[in-house]
């Protein structure tokens, strides 16, 4: 992605990857969270709390892969506005994939789709983005 | 939701923060790194710190929050969506405040959750030293009420 000019709707943006969803970074994310739930932290209270039985990703994680996505796709960019909706967790070992579609252009304002993907079960995050590229 | 008992009347609760947050590089860096990217050379931060720096530097915490809403955090609050209006970028360095209320507590019933109270509230990040918010935010929570499950 380049140029306003070259932008048009329908285009879409190169995925972001994240090919196993660290429970390290569940542990860091923790910290930066001042957020201790153990169900980000330890499996057994997972487990207990019939919740699956491996440690769940923090939501702003998920938002942050999507960002992630916006701003390889755009780079440069700044990201005006965004939405997210949280539809299913994602857990450690998640292959997960930040794909979007680029809905609107005007000047040098950006619209568009995002969603994340996780092998297997679809889509676990979706909403939109306005970035100023 | 005649055959409820309304939702707690917490409109209008501030969240007004008295910390300071600051987005120290190392911070920042080992976050960029924990979500597969490096850091910006430009002092910039990684936008997701919209919601880590609101969240943390609100009034109140996610567990006092839904203790305001009579809602126990042992009971499982969950994510609904966010979404964020930025004005500036954040920036490595800088400190910030938060301002913020509580907009709504909302009952309802689904197929899938049963009874349960959506929570609407809004947060805004200001640099410390005052002046315009550089974001604001409104996040939605899903509070299941267990207790009123038919």
């Amino acid at each position: 992605m380049t140029a306003a000019s070259t932008i048009k709707p329908g285009d879409a943006l190169p995925p972001f990857v994240i090919e196993s969803v660290s429970p390290d970074a569940m542990r860091d994310w923790s910290v930066f969270l001042a957020d201790p739930n153990p169900i980000h932290l330890d499996v057994e209270v997972v487990k207990a709390k019939g919740l699956g039985d491996k440690r769940i990703n923090q939501g702003p994680i998920n938002v942050a892969y999507m960002m992630n996505m916006l701003m390889a796709a755009f780079p440069g960019c700044r990201i005006e506005s965004m939405d997210s909706r949280f539809l299913d967790n994602v857990y450690e070992g998640d292959r997960a994939v930040a794909s979007g579609e680029v809905t609107a252009v005007e000047g040098n304002r950006v619209s568009c789709d995002l969603k994340l993907d996780v092998d297997g079960r679809g889509t676990v995050n979706a909403g939109t983005a306005t970035v100023l590229i | 939701m005649e055959e409820f008992p309304p939702a707690p009347d917490v409109a209008g609760t501030s969240l007004d923060g008295t910390a300071i947050f600051t987005i120290s590089a190392d911070e920042n860096a080992a976050l960029c790194k924990s979500t597969g990217v490096e850091p910006a050379s430009d002092g910039t931060a990684h936008p997701i710190y919209y919601y880590i720096a609101t969240q943390v530097a609100m009034g109140k915490t996610v567990a006092g929050v839904c203790e305001t809403c009579e809602f126990d955090v042992e009971d499982g609050p969950m994510m609904g969506s966010s979404g964020v209006r930025f004005s500036q970028q954040l920036m490595v360095g800088q400190d910030y405040k938060v301002t913020g209320q509580i907009l709504s507590l909302v009952r309802k019933k689904s197929r899938k959750l049963g009874v349960m109270d959506v929570l609407t509230y809004r947060l805004c990040l200001h640099p410390a030293e005052g002046g315009d918010a550089v974001l604001e935010t409104d996040n939605v929570w899903v509070l299941p009420r267990k207790e009123l499950a038919a």
